[in-house]
Formats: C-alpha cells, sequence, structure tokens
C-alpha cells in the first residue's frame, strides 16, 4: 500500500481534488540519515519530572555520543514525545514511533504506561528501554523489552533484608497504589515480608492520582506500626508520608527509588522525609570518579544536581549506543537486542549484564535520608 | 421527502473515505480509526443530548463499560471475540438503562450531575477493581477474528470501523429524520406538550440513553479489540468534555455535526503533539466562542451559509418501497377513536386541587355531554387551567374522579390521557418550537405505541415507507388550515395567530374525542376570531366533544352551548349561556368585574 | 462510637471545604440563573494564587489567601462579562460554555505554573489534638474556623449590607428589582466575585491538605456543586448543609471500601436526588409528564 508521510486525515477530501502531494516515507535507510530514537515520556503532570529527569539523561549520552561522531558517521536523532503518564496516549506514541521507524524507544518511566506500549513495539520489532521497574514488564514474553535499572523484585529484597534481618523492624504496614509499579512493589515486597516470616500490620491500596488518604492512614494508624513501606510513584509517596505525618503517624518511612529524589523530599517536607530509609543503585554523586565525571557533565548542562533517574537514563541509553557501534550497518532490531545482550558494561549504577528477560542491574543498596540528603547506610 | 433523499455529499464523502487510507502512514490510520470510533460515540451522546434533551454526561462512562466488557469477557474468561461483542453492547446498553433512571425524576442540571456522579462512580470501579486491572487496565485483549483478513493491522481496522460507521451513521439518520427523533425532539422542546401529544416521556428519556449505551457500546468493544488495550483514563472526564465539545462544536441536532465535531478534535488531539497546552487553550477557547458566537454549531453555520448561496444541492431519491401516489393515504396505525358508550363525554366528580396549602379547585364536577362546545368561564385565577390540566393527565387530582366515555381515568397520565383520545392546547402556546410546522403536526398525528421502534432494528424500510404516509396525512391536517405552505418552517418563526392554529392542528391530528382549547382566541384579531368559532363547529361536526376556556364573553356566548363558571376553585353556576348570563352569583362574583373587559373585547 | 466521631469530625472539616464551593456555585445560580463548571477551575486558581504569594513571595497565609481572594474575584468578574451571553441559552450550552471556559483557565494555569503541580506546607503547624480518644488536627480546626468566618461575612453582607439586599432583591425578582433601580448587570458581576472569591477560600484551604496542581478542581468541583444540588440549587443555607452531609456521605462511605468512597458517594447521591428531586431545601421546578 502506498504510504504518503503526515497527511492529516482531515485533509482527505482536499487531498482527493487536489491530488497526490507529500513526500515518500523514508525507510530511515540512508547512508547519512540520521538514526531515529523516540523518548516516549512523562512531561506533564504529577510525574513529570520523571520524563525531564530521563530527558536529562538520554539526551547527554545522545550529544556526548554525537560529539563523538555519531554511530559511524551518522548523528542520533532523539524525538521527544510526551504521554502525559496516559497509558492510551503511550499506545498512539508507540504506534507513531512505528510509523516514523525509530531505531529504538526509551520509555516510558511509568510501569504501566511501559506495559501498554510493549506489545506495539514488541510487533514492529523495535526495541524499547524503560526506567520502569515493575516485574510484570519482563514477564510479557517479549524479548524487545529491556530495564534500565532493576526490577522491584531486587528493590524490595534488598531493603526487606534490611529492614527485618539488620534493623529487625517487624512491625510493618503497608501502603501501594494499583498501577503497574505499585502493584510490583506491593508483590515483591509482601513475598519477601512473606519469606521472612514477617506479617503485615496492614496492607492497604490506593490509586495512582488519588491526592488524599486520610481514611486509609486513619486505618494504618490504628495498627500502630514501625514501619511504613510506601509503593507508590515520587509525588504521591511524599503526600503519603505528609499525611501520614499529620495523623500521627510516627513510623519510619520505607520504600524504593522514588523515596531517594529531591520531589519526595520536597512533597514529603523535610522535616517529615527524614529518617526515610529506602533502596536505589544510585545513592550519591561522589560514589566514583565516574559519577564524578557524569555529575559534571550533567550540572554542566542542565544546571541543576543529577539523580538516580538521569543516571540510569544515562546507564541505559549508553548501552545502547555501545550496541549500536557494534553493529553500525544494521540496526534492525534483531541485530540491535543481540547487540545489547552481548555487552558488559561498568555503569553509574553498577554492572550490567542483559539476560533473555531484559533484566541488566541484579543489585541494589540501602540509603537514608539524613540532614535532607540521601546518604548510604 | 428530506429523509429518503441524499444529497451528493454523502456518496462522494464516503467515497473519500474509502480511499483515505491509502494517503496514510501507518500512525495517521490509527488516528483515523481512534476518529471513527470516536464519531461513533459523539453520534450516540448527539442522540442522547441533542434529540432527547437529556443531560447524559456518563458517555465516556458508557464508551468505557462496552471496551471494558468485552476486554474482560475475552481475556479473563477467553470468549471469543464475536460472542462477547453483543454481550459487551449489552450490558453497556443495561449501563445506560441504569445511570438513565434518575431522568425519570430529575432533568437538566440535575440530572446532569447525577449522571456525571455515576460516571465519577464507574471510573472509580475501574481504576481500583481487581477484575479491571486496576490503574494497569487489560493488556493482550485478543483481536477479533476474521478470516482471510488480520484485523490487528491498523489499516483494516479502519475499513471494519467504516462499515460498522456507515450502517450506525444510515441508522441515526434514519432515526433523526423519522419518528423517533421527532419524538425525542418533542420531548426536548416541551416536555409537557409532548405528553399531551401522547408521548410516554418515562419511556422516551429512557430510550434517548438507550440508544446513546448502544452506540457507546459498539464503538467501546471495536475499540477494545482493535487497540487491544484498556486503562481507566481513556474513559475519564476529558474525554466525557471531549466528546460534549464534538456535539457542541459540531452541532447539538444534526448527526453530521457530531460526526465532523468528532473528527476536528481527535484529529487535533493526536496529530498536533508538542502543542498540549497550547492546543488545550485554542480547544477551550474554540468551545467558549462557539457556544457563544455560534450557538448551533458548525452545523448551523453550514445551514446558514446553504441559505445565503443557495447552492442548487441536487438531490438523489433514494428507492423506497411502494414509492409514489399510488399508494393511498391509509389510516397508519388503526388510530384509537373510542366510540362513545356513553351519551357523556367528560364527567369530573368533585375534583379537588391543592398547591401548597393553596386551594386550586375544590369539589368541581361538570359534565359534557358527547358532541357539546362546552365553556368553562371564571375570572383569572378561578382554577380553570388546573381543571384543564387535571382532566388532561398534567396534573393528578387531590381527591373526586375523571371519567371519559364513562370510564374510570382519574390519575392517568398526560401520555395516557391523550391515547385514550383526550386532546389540547394550552394558555401560553406550548409548540415544538424548534420543530417545523409539519413535524409539530406529525408528532401528534403518529400514534404508534413506543415498542414500534423495534421496526428501526428489525425493518429499518418500513419505517420510511409509515413515515411519507404519515407525511401525507400531515399536509391534508395542514391544507385544512390553509397551512400548507409553511408547513417547512420552523414553529417558532410563524406569527402569533398562526401558532395558535398549529397548535390546534396538531390536537387535532391526534383524532381526539374530547378536545380542550385553553383561550383559544387569546391575541386574534376579530377575522381570525371569526375563523376559530367556524373551525370549532367543524371539529364538533366531525362528533369531537369540545372544552373551551376562554375570555372572551362574546365569542363564549355566540359558541358554547352550555357553560360552567368557576370562582375561587369552585363551581358557582353552569347552564346555557342565557342561564348564565343572569345567574346572580355570576354576575356579582363575575361579571361585575370583567364587564369593563368584555365590553373592550366585543367587535 | 469513636469510630463514628472520628469518621464524622473528617467528614466535616473536608465538607466544610465542599460547602464553600457549593455557595459559589449557588450564588451565581440564584442571580443569573447560570450553572458555572468554570467554577471548579477558579478553585483551582485560588489554589495556586495563595500558594505563589505564600511559597513564591513568602507572605504569610492569610495575606496570600486575600491575594488570592482579589485575584479570583478580578477574574469572576471578567468571567461574568464573557458568559454573559449563556444567561439566557439552553442548559447544553451553559454547560459546555462553562466548561470550555474551565479549560481554558487550566492551560493558563499550565502556562504560568506548570503541570507538575506543588505540595504545599501547612501554614499552622499541624498537630494533632487528642480530646478523650478522639484525633483533631490543628488544621482541621483552622479549616472550619475559617469556613465559618467567610459564611458569617457572608451571611453579614447578604441581609445587613445595601449591595447585599439588592443582590437578593435580583435574585427573587429581576424585574421588579431593575424597576427600583438595581443594576442587575452590577449585581451579576459582584456575585461572580463573591463566588469566586470564596472558591479562592477552598482552595487555599484545601492546597496544604492534598496537593495543588492544575487538574485539582475536577474532583472538588463536582463534589461542590452536588454539595449544592443536594441542598438544593440557589439557596445559601443549603449550599451549606448540603456540603456538610456531602463530606458525611463521603467519610463514612469510605470507612470498610476506602478505595470505593467515590462509586459509594455518588451512588447515594443518585438515590438520594430520585427521593427528593429538588434537594433537602429545595428548589421547586414542575416536571410531570
Amino acid at each position: 500500500m502506498l504510504r504518503l508521510e503526515r497527511l492529516g486525515a482531515l485533509a482527505a477530501t482536499v487531498l482527493l481534488v487536489a491530488g497526490c502531494g507529500g513526500q515518500l516515507a523514508g525507510t530511515g535507510g540512508g547512508a547519512n540519515a540520521p538514526i531515529r530514537v523516540d523518548l516516549i515520556g512523562t512531561f506533564s503532570g504529577q510525574n513529570a519530572d520523571l520524563g525531564n529527569w530521563a530527558w536529562n539523561g538520554v539526551k547527554l549520552a545522545v550529544d556526548q555520543a554525537n560529539a563523538r561522531g555519531g554511530i559511524d558517521g551518522r548523528k542520533i536523532q532523539l524525538e521527544r514525545l510526551d504521554d502525559q503518564g496516559q497509558p492510551t496516549v503511550g499506545t498512539d506514541l508507540a504506534k507513531r514511533a512505528v510509523s516514523d521507524h525509530a531505531v529504538l524507544v526509551y520509555g516510558s518511566d511509568l510501569s504501566t504506561v511501559t506495559l501498554a506500549m510493549i506489545p506495539i513495539l514488541t510487533a514492529a520489532r523495535i526495541p524499547e528501554i524503560t526506567s520502569g521497574q515493575a516485574p510484570a514488564i519482563l514477564q510479557q514474553g517479549s524479548s524487545y523489552i529491556f530495564l534500565d535499572s532493576t526490577t522491584s523484585a531486587v528493590f524490595d529484597q534488598t531493603l526487606a533484608d534490611y529492614l527485618v534481618e539488620k534493623r529487625h523492624l517487624t512491625s510493618i504496614a503497608m501502603i501501594t497504589n494499583n498501577d503497574a509499579y505499585g502493584k510490583g512493589e506491593h508483590d515483591s515486597f509482601l513475598a519477601e515480608l512473606t519469606r521472612l516470616g514477617v506479617r503485615p500490620t496492614i496492607d492497604k491500596v490506593v490509586t495512582p492520582d488519588q491526592t488524599d488518604f486520610t481514611s486509609v492512614l486513619t486505618e494504618i494508624r490504628a495498627t500502630d506500626p514501625g514501619v511504613l513501606f510506601i509503593g507508590a510513584e515520587e509525588v504521591e509517596t511524599g503526600l503519603i508520608a505528609k499525611q501520614a505525618r499529620s495523623l500521627g503517624i510516627t513510623a519510619t518511612f520505607a520504600g524504593g527509588a522514588p523515596m531517594g529524589t529531591p520531589t519526595y523530599i520536597q512533597t514529603a517536607g523535610l522535616a517529615v522525609a527524614e529518617g526515610t530509609i529506602m533502596t536505589s543503585p544510585y545513592l550519591s554523586n561522589d560514589a566514583n570518579a565516574k559519577t564524578r565525571a557524569f555529575a559534571a557533565a550533567y550540572r554542566k548542562a542542565y544546571g541543576q544536581e543529577p539523580e538516580l533517574h538521569g543516571a540510569k537514563a544515562y546507564d541505559g541509553m549508553s548501552v545502547f549506543i555501545q550496541a549500536m557501534r557494534r553493529t553500525p550497518t544494521d540496526l534492525s532490531g534483531p541485530r540491535l537486542i543481540a547487540a545489547v545482550r552481548s555487552i558488559d558494561y561498568d555503569g553509574l549504577l553498577g554492572h550490567f549484564k542483559f539476560d533473555e528477560q531484559g533484566l541488566g542491574l541484579h543489585a541494589t543498596q540501602v540509603g537514608v535520608i539524613k540532614d535532607g540528603k540521601v546518604v548510604p547506610v | 421527502m428530506r429523509v429518503a433523499r441524499v444529497g451528493p455529499g454523502a456518496p462522494l464523502l464516503l467515497l473519500a473515505l474509502l480511499v483515505l487510507p491509502v494517503f496514510l502512514d501507518l500512525y495517521t490510520a490509527h488516528v483515523a480509526v481512534l476518529i471513527l470510533l470516536f464519531v461513533i460515540v459523539a453520534i450516540g451522546l448527539s442522540l442522547v443530548m441533542g434529540f432527547g434533551g437529556q443531560v447524559n454526561l456518563a458517555q465516556a462512562a458508557f464508551f468505557g463499560t462496552g471496551a471494558y466488557a468485552s476486554a474482560i469477557l475475552t481475556t479473563a474468561y477467553g470468549w471469543n471475540p464475536w460472542l462477547a461483542a453483543p454481550v459487551a453492547v449489552l450490558a453497556t446498553c443495561l449501563m445506560a438503562l441504569v445511570v438513565g433512571l434518575p431522568a425519570l425524576r430529575v432533568q437538566s442540571h440535575y440530572l446532569g450531575i447525577v449522571s456525571l456522579g455515576l460516571a465519577v462512580a464507574v471510573a472509580n470501579l475501574l481504576t481500583n477493581a481487581g477484575f479491571t486491572g486496576g490503574a494497569s487496565g487489560i493488556s493482550k485483549i485478543p483481536p477479533l477474528p476474521f478470516p482471510g483478513v488480520d484485523l490487528t493491522d491498523d489499516y483494516n481496522d479502519y475499513y471494519l470501523v467504516l462499515a460498522v460507521l456507515v450502517v450506525l451513521v444510515a441508522l441515526a439518520r434514519l432515526i433523526a429524520g423519522t419518528t423517533l427523533g421527532r419524538r425525542l425532539k418533542a420531548m426536548r422542546d416541551d416536555t409537557v406538550a409532548a405528553a399531551a401529544s401522547g408521548i410516554e416521556i418515562p419511556y422516551y428519556r429512557l430510550l434517548a440513553f438507550l440508544l446513546g449505551g448502544l452506540f457507546a457500546g459498539v464503538a467501546g468493544v471495536l475499540y477494545a479489540h482493535l487497540v487491544r488495550y484498556v486503562s481507566p483514563d481513556t474513559f475519564g472526564l476529558d474525554t466525557m468534555f471531549l466528546l460534549l465539545a464534538m456535539v457542541i462544536i459540531g452541532g447539538q441536532d444534526s448527526i453530521w455535526g457530531a460526526a465532523v465535531g468528532a473528527a476536528l478534535l481527535i484529529a487535533a488531539r493526536n496529530l498536533l503533539a508538542g502543542l498540549e497546552t497550547y492546543q488545550q487553550l485554542a480547544y477551550g477557547a474554540l468551545i467558549v466562542a462557539t457556544v457563544v458566537f455560534a450557538p448551533r454549531g458548525l452545523a448551523g453555520l453550514a445551514a446558514a451559509a446553504r441559505r445565503r448561496l443557495a447552492w442548487p444541492w441536487p438531490s438523489l431519491p433514494i428507492p423506497v418501497p411502494s414509492r409514489g401516489s399510488a399508494v393511498p393515504a391509509a389510516p397508519d396505525p388503526p388510530t384509537p377513536f373510542p366510540t362513545p358508550a356513553s351519551a357523556v363525554a367528560l364527567r369530573v366528580e368533585e375534583v379537588s386541587k391543592r398547591f401548597r396549602g393553596l386551594t386550586a379547585l375544590s369539589q368541581v364536577s361538570l359534565e359534557v355531554p358527547v358532541g357539546e362546545i362546552h365553556g368553562i368561564i371564571g375570572p383569572n385565577g378561578s382554577g380553570k387551567t388546573t381543571l384543564f390540566n387535571v382532566i388532561s393527565g398534567v396534573d393528578r387530582p387531590g381527591g373526586g374522579r375523571v371519567r371519559l366515555h364513562g370510564r374510570d381515568v382519574t390519575g392517568r397520565r398526560a401520555y395516557q390521557m391523550s391515547r385514550l383520545g383526550v386532546a389540547r392546547t394550552f394558555q401560553n402556546l406550548r409548540l415544538f418550537h424548534r420543530l417545523t410546522v409539519l413535524e409539530n403536526v406529525m408528532v401528534a398525528l403518529d400514534r404508534d405505541p413506543a415498542r414500534a421502534h423495534l421496526r428501526y432494528l428489525v425493518a429499518p424500510w418500513t419505517v420510511l415507507a409509515r413515515e411519507r404516509r404519515r407525511r401525507e396525512r400531515a399536509l391534508g391536517l395542514l391544507a385544512e388550515f390553509r397551512l400548507e405552505e409553511v408547513a417547512d418552517e420552523p414553529a417558532a418563526s410563524l406569527p402569533y395567530g398562526r401558532q395558535r392554529q398549529v397548535e390546534i392542528a396538531r390536537a387535532l391530528a391526534g383524532r381526539p374525542s374530547l378536545l380542550l382549547l385553553d383561550e383559544p382566541a387569546a391575541g386574534l384579531n376579530a377575522a381570525e376570531q371569526e375563523e376559530l368559532k367556524a373551525v370549532v363547529r367543524r371539529i364538533r361536526e366531525a362528533g369531537v366533544t369540545v372544552v373551551v376556556i376562554e375570555h372572551n364573553m362574546g365569542l363564549v356566548m355566540s359558541l358554547c352551548e352550555r357553560l360552567t363558571v368557576l370562582a375561587h376553585g369552585r363551581v358557582i353556576a353552569s347552564g346555557t349561556p342565557a342561564e348564565v348570563a343572569g345567574d346572580a352569583r355570576v354576575i356579582e362574583a363575575y361579571l361585575g368585574r370583567e364587564a369593563r373587559d368584555r365590553e373592550a373585547a366585543r367587535p | 462510637m469513636t469510630w463514628v466521631l472520628q469518621t464524622a469530625i473528617g467528614g466535616l472539616s473536608t465538607g466544610a471545604v465542599y460547602a464553600l464551593v457549593a455557595m459559589g456555585f449557588s450564588i451565581v445560580y440564584r442571580t443569573m440563573g447560570l450553572v458555572n463548571f468554570a467554577h471548579a477551575d477558579v478553585v483551582m486558581i485560588g489554589a495556586y494564587v495563595t500558594v505563589t504569594f505564600f511559597l513564591g513571595a513568602r507572605l504569610p497565609f492569610g495575606l496570600s489567601l486575600l491575594a488570592a481572594i482579589l485575584v479570583t474575584g478580578a477574574l469572576g468578574v471578567a468571567m461574568e462579562r464573557v458568559l454573559r451571553p449563556l444567561e439566557s441559552r439552553d442548559l447544553n450550552l451553559m454547560l459546555i460554555g462553562t466548561i470550555g471556559f474551565g479549560i481554558v483557565l487550566e492551560s493558563v494555569a499550565i502556562l504560568i505554573w506548570g503541570s507538575f503541580g506543588t505540595a504545599v506546607p501547612t501554614p499552622i503547624p499541624n498537630l494533632p489534638l487528642r480530646v478523650g480518644g478522639l484525633v483533631v488536627t490543628t488544621y482541621q480546626l483552622l479549616i472550619l474556623a475559617v469556613a465559618a468566618v467567610v459564611t458569617a461575612l457572608l451571611f453579614w453582607f447578604l441581609d445587613r449590607t445595601k449591595l447585599g439586599t439588592a443582590m437578593q432583591a435580583v435574585a427573587m425578582d429581576r424585574i421588579a428589582a431593575t424597576a427600583m433601580g438595581v443594576d442587575v448587570a452590577a449585581s451579576n458581576a459582584l456575585a461572580f466575585a463573591i463566588g469566586s472569591g470564596m472558591a479562592a477560600v477552598a482552595g487555599a484551604l484545601v492546597g496544604p491538605l492534598l496537593y495543588v496542581s492544575p487538574g485539582m478542581g475536577a474532583s472538588i468541583g463536582i463534589k461542590g456543586f452536588a454539595a449544592a444540588i443536594l441542598g438544593g440549587f440557589g439557596s445559601i443555607p443549603g449550599a451549606i448543609v448540603g456540603g456538610l452531609v456531602f463530606g458525611l456521605i463521603e467519610a463514612f462511605s469510605s470507612g470498610p471500601l476506602s478505595a470505593y468512597s467515590d462509586l459509594i458517594t455518588f451512588v447515594v447521591f443518585a438515590l438520594a436526588m430520585s427521593v427528593r428531586q429538588t434537594g433537602i431545601f429545595g428548589e421547586r421546578t414542575v416536571d410531570r409528564a
């Protein structure tokens, strides 16, 4: 079927009269044509920080690669698409990426959106690297999906071990949201607690767009927990913590990577966030020479402090840039994913070696918020 | 007639839509599929709101119900999509009926917030429940299996949806242009007059919701299996407002308008990426501008432009079975013309009615023999119109009985009274103001019970044939009133006197056995009054009993055979005009004060 | 019993916010018969303006709130001017026209403040006070106090001031009021300004409880509107009672099945409206067919 580029559906009748216009679609081939990479991220709404961090990280990696001559002389062209945090918009944008012959899709930041996009991108054999962490992402049976960090299973095993084995905290309440990320956190953390022989004092589920948690927190308060495990995105986690304190819940807050971000600390408030225990593979910009170099470049480019999400986006994109360099003449999906799996990559977050399911990073660390800063325990 | 003709626009448009995908890349093809789906949902909303006047803010929730029902049945229970589809559409219709139930009790903004609330409730369920997949929704919904055609391909999807859309647009246009649409519009324009014309208001309110549900359900099922992913965000408030905007921008009571509105907004939303905020700003401003400057939407603008330019749009006749003048204007349904079983057409027995402690009627009794022209007079506020309201079923009496040809009909509803042969006019004209003169009459002429609308699904072609016969009869009736040349004018555009005539013609169209005229001469000049008298006498000649409320004493005295006089909600006298005129109580309570008016009103 | 009382306290404090929103809906409706759906977004604008002055300019909360009332009041006057042509139009147009205006407000908010949203610290230390087994937070008390003061001011204005009584006159009989020399247009603008100011108070009060974002108006707006209808549309006492009752329904329905609180609340609301068509205090419209 003859396909012409970008003709709005609206113009149909006009076009019929006017005859055919437009250009034939690019096949993504040309010798010096740029390599199209689409970043589908959440740039608006409550989770907009995630999209912006991912963009910063990916853009930095791409700019550095392009400055060094790109891939075999071809530049990487990064396209920024806003999924608004809505999975349906994500599916539309995935179709758009297929239509535009993207070589790689980075996204989305939200596991829910990522899950919705997987079938479309996999069917089109376009590799997708996501900053989502829900274990469900790896269970879709797709060989085209990759995580730029690790899954809730790994995060929560580390966290549960620390809380229960090391700190002997066993009075733990759970509150998670019911999107893919929250559900992954819920299932993983509960499984780890069960493995350690601990039963949560209470286990409550909320929705991702909720902002009032009074009734749930009132129930939680009645169980008087020592630790409140929160499994939700940055802002929601902060709101839950803030409202929990104002209802008189004195428990220590604990959770995954969202708690290591400035957004969480800002939303909850310094006093509330103090003492929060979280796991994250990237606790400090000062960990080693690599992170210091990254942090310096990041600050120079964006004038702000990098954090976990920018770092992991940088790592994820860097792995793929390496893979592209291994097979520069054929950037088709099957070649690219084979190349990615053949790479051993030492990144900012640790050592990446991707398995069949798409998991590359297998370890994380425990940190705590002290004086408003995340520090390793 | 309008319905049976299609301009060259429709086939050309269809042709354009058929070749369109050739010019589309994969993404725009996907957007085109979404557009077609939203056109279906928007047309459904246009039927509920634009035609039926029911403020339905749950259309997006209906869309979601259809999509989720089919998604759940096929993924969790492994049903074949073709089996799940009709069940899901049915489930959506059921949901629409449930959400529509409050419409029986509340209307306008009350209904708006109740339906919006129920939509929020549905969204809440979708986001929270386990069986709906919570906030993550449901993925991996199977495509519709179709031998030889891959329905995971957006280009093929496009043609499938287009085929369904053509059928549904045809159905919607058929509804819009014939009896069902006319009844919905009549109900929207004036509920009381619609009920008095025999329209079963409760059924039609639910029916309006049912139609909305049907269209949303079909679109929802297609959406689920073509996009193969559903999540709550697709069916929330934003979508609802988008749908509303489609219908308003397109034009509230135009099927084409809703379709164009949907196409415009979805195309803008999906093709102008990167401009979300400005796009949203423009979209909001466009809505405000439309409402303020072009309240009839694009359809209204197009109609105005067409009137001004007077393009010679040729019309192609659609072949309609048994078309032509060979068909005799047979009475379409056997009209229930009750043969007078008793010599008394109307008997009111000690009827009382109070409004919030105010006595409007107190123990009123009267008797009208078959074939009489009976007058009811009395000073303002004496309860005359309330009496009509009680007799015609608009108000329920607080006490007493109303008998029609000997049959106890106390407390029947207005539409029931209409179907029992009672027709009426209103003191302050209640025409269906956005319908044409012809349509006004056709509404009342049409005595089909609501269940006859099954024809639209079972045998749509018979609808057109019946419609044509009905139209011929209506034109005949209009001719009697010399209204045929204004048949296609909006009723509200006629001069007052003509509107009064239309109202009487409408009342007669239902072939009543009892006609209640509420101040028919008000606002008429002398010549028109004479004509009115002649008309009323002719009506009586045809065997119809007439009860008339009138202030114009000259008219009453010369027209009526007997009179009943009301004052302060009580009957103070009754008898022939001469008897009443000589009654001391009448002179004291009534004529004394009204004498001056009477003198002034005399020609 | 403790649970009942505790839930009631929570319900009343959210109910007070709904009541403020509901009064704004009602005061505009009764003076000009306009159902103003953009009201929900005025709540949001009010919250944002308060936050901007409170966090950005570091003004005291009270002053920030005052500034927000002035800004939204001016916005209300502007809105009346734009929406005036809708006054006599049919409901569908009014509905979508005001929703359209709300969408404009929302996108303007995104352009000014971004789509991300802001968490706001409570203006006073939010301490849980324990009274005989019940927990009342200081901020809940502040909400109730502010709402009560604002309501009292409104009543004082409507009953005791010349402008207020003129507005009441317009609400009762527009033609008679015009005949007596009341400027109806000015009165409408004033109604809009007052309604919008009250929306700002509501927005400012919920901001620290929830999260200030461009989309925050939707939920509060719908519930405030439902509260106004529940109380009897156009009635000020109705709006107060409706707001409190709605807050209570919501609080109690979120007890055992907190996730389904919206579902239960709105189904109860639909049933209540089906039983009592014109709300608790009633706005009688005859509709029998």
